[in-house]
């Protein structure tokens, strides 16, 4: 029998290293300011308004704000969604 | 979204079937390993209205379930280790070896063909091509942000089967890589079209390794031996310290050859102008290595023309033939951001010399003849409700055979070309759509061994 050993060749990634977690959510979405971040891809603002339309059917006091993201999504729009929403939901429509 | 979890904001995000390991590739890139996301079958892109409200409506409880449930997971740091020994048991050296293939591309750590074993003794070998040590880290290497140690670039290229000499040009590459802007390498490497690298070398170190950049440089073949494994173990190192795999972080609807990454010098000697990293402010003694974006390869052939003007023209209508990127909804961005790489052989560059005409002026000609229909540049990108930069919103008013009467250039501007002499004399050019990467280069005698 013969024995071959060979060093590993996978890196470890910062994002393993470095990892943190995701914020703590609100109990309901009642009275919440929900932001609605559109990539600028085909069909994702279709589906973010259909969205909207039935978080105000079935969360009436929440409320709504739609986003313009850009693809890739300048870092001024992510700095002012995140500021002005106590959620938010994304679609890149991929 | 990740990006807006850090500034305190929970999120969630609707993710395409096909793209639920992307997504938690991108988690784990980007450091949120648990970021929230929902999946929909179907990916948006290019459903009918009707299946994307259908398919909406059927996630929204769940939506709304990940905005509202707190899972109270937590995440650990995790400590540097050693680089792991794998062993594989055979009959024989060869038995062992051909396991350890199968097992290597069962885990898609190779690129299809056959890997060379690295081994303790071959890896010490590979170091002593660099003045750099072993756990020095060159860079976060893109898309999935591994360490690229020069351990784990020797690793990989014992694998491709490269020698210590390239170790300079190696990681001199992936350097580069990882200081292109950070969005365009997103799209370089993670998006769904078939885009790729490839690595274009100047200087002496050009003839030192003997990379060819002279007859048939793009292909297979003995006179491309150390093309082949450079461009090898680049591919090998974004495989594995980038975490580049396919239907995780390389996310391809077709996928292409060229990921086989093409490495090519420029051909110095029968070029007629100053070579490429010259133009770009390095010296001619320097060794340099560039990452340039390619889209594609549209192969020209000239068949008769004898004049700088005809050959000039030849190259300007196949620019045509490019991908274009002129409005991009919602953002401000004028004008289109991407590129066009042309590789010129000699002896088109030298007939653009003898009739007097510098390489800028040979971009300005070629800038000036590549336009071509707007509404039929457009049309892949339905522009009917959008919001379009200003500059670009009276497009909105025109009839779409108005914008099919349009002419317009392909490139916002001549630097937008690249012009680089390569190959043998015969004008068959090749022209290359090049994404918007914003090509950069690294001198590598910095990583030469002492």
């Amino acid at each position: 029998m013969e024995i071959l050993q060979v060093l590993n060749p996978v890196a470890l990634q910062r994002g393993v290293i470095d990892a943190k977690s995701v914020n703590k959510r609100p109990t309901t979405l009642e009275g919440a300011k929900v932001g609605l971040l559109w990539s600028g891809t085909a069909m994702g603002d279709v589906a973010l308004r259909r969205i909207e339309e039935m978080l105000q059917q079935r969360f009436p006091t929440a409320e709504t704000r739609f986003y313009h993201g850009g693809l890739p999504a300048s870092a001024e729009a992510l700095k002012q969604a995140a500021a002005e929403s106590d959620v938010i939901i994304g679609a890149t429509a991929d | 979204m990740v990006e807006i979890e850090k500034q305190g904001t929970p999120t969630v995000l609707i993710v395409s079937g096909r793209f639920e390991h992307d997504a938690k590739a991108s988690a784990r890139a980007f450091a949120m390993p648990e970021v929230r996301y929902v999946v929909v079958p179907w990916i948006y892109r290019n459903l009918d209205r009707g299946r994307t409200i259908q398919q909406t409506e059927a996630a929204f409880d769940e939506l709304a379930w990940e905005l509202t449930a707190d899972l109270g997971g937590s995440s650990e740091s995790v400590k540097l280790v050693p680089t792991e020994v794998e062993q594989f048991e055979g009959a024989d050296y060869l038995d062992a070896l051909q396991i350890m293939n199968r097992e290597f591309l069962n885990r898609d750590w190779g690129d299809g063909f056959p890997l060379m074993p690295a081994t303790v003794a071959e890896v010490e070998k590979m170091l002593r091509g660099t003045n750099l040590p072993p756990g020095h880290i060159v860079c976060d290497l893109p898309p999935g942000y591994g360490l690229a140690t020069v351990e784990k670039i020797a690793i990989n290229s014992v694998m491709a089967g490269a020698s210590p000499q390239q170790m300079p040009v190696i990681i001199g590459a992936l350097k580069a890589l990882s200081q292109m802007e950070p969005e365009w390498v997103k799209s370089l490497l993670t998006s769904t079209s078939s885009h790729a690298s490839m690595l274009l070398v100047n200087g002496p170190i050009a003839k030192e390794l003997d990379i060819n950049g002279k007859a048939a440089c793009m292909g297979p073949g003995q006179q491309n031996r150390t093309n082949l494994s450079i461009g090898r173990a680049y591919t090998l190192c974004l495989k594995n310290i980038g975490h580049w795999y396919p239907g995780q972080l390389d996310m391809d609807v077709l996928g292409t050859v060229r990921k086989f990454t093409v490495c090519i010098a420029e051909n110095e000697d029968d070029s007629p102008w100053e070579p490429y990293h010259v133009e770009h402010g390095f010296t001619s003694g320097d060794s340099v290595v560039t990452v340039l974006s390619t889209s594609g390869e549209i192969d020209v052939a000239d068949q008769g023309n004898n004049t700088a003007e005809g050959l000039l023209k030849t190259i300007a209508y196949n620019c045509i033939f490019s991908q274009w990127d002129l409005i991009r909804p919602g953002r401000d961005d004028k004008g289109s951001a991407w590129d066009t790489i042309v590789l010129v052989t000699p002896d088109i560059a030298r007939h653009v010399k003898e009739a007097g005409l510098t390489k800028q002026d040979a971009k300005e000609f070629i800038h000036e003849l590549a336009e071509y229909s707007l509404g039929r540049m457009i049309h892949y990108y339905p522009i009917k409700g959008k919001i379009l930069p200003p500059e670009w919103r009276w497009m909105q008013e025109k009839s779409e055979q108005e914008l099919h009467d349009i002419l317009m250039p392909v490139r916002e501007n001549a630097d937008h070309y690249r012009l680089i002499c390569v190959g043998a004399d015969r004008a068959k050019p090749i022209v290359i759509p090049s994404r918007p990467a914003c090509p950069e280069s690294v001198c590598v005698d910095q990583y030469r061994a002492t």
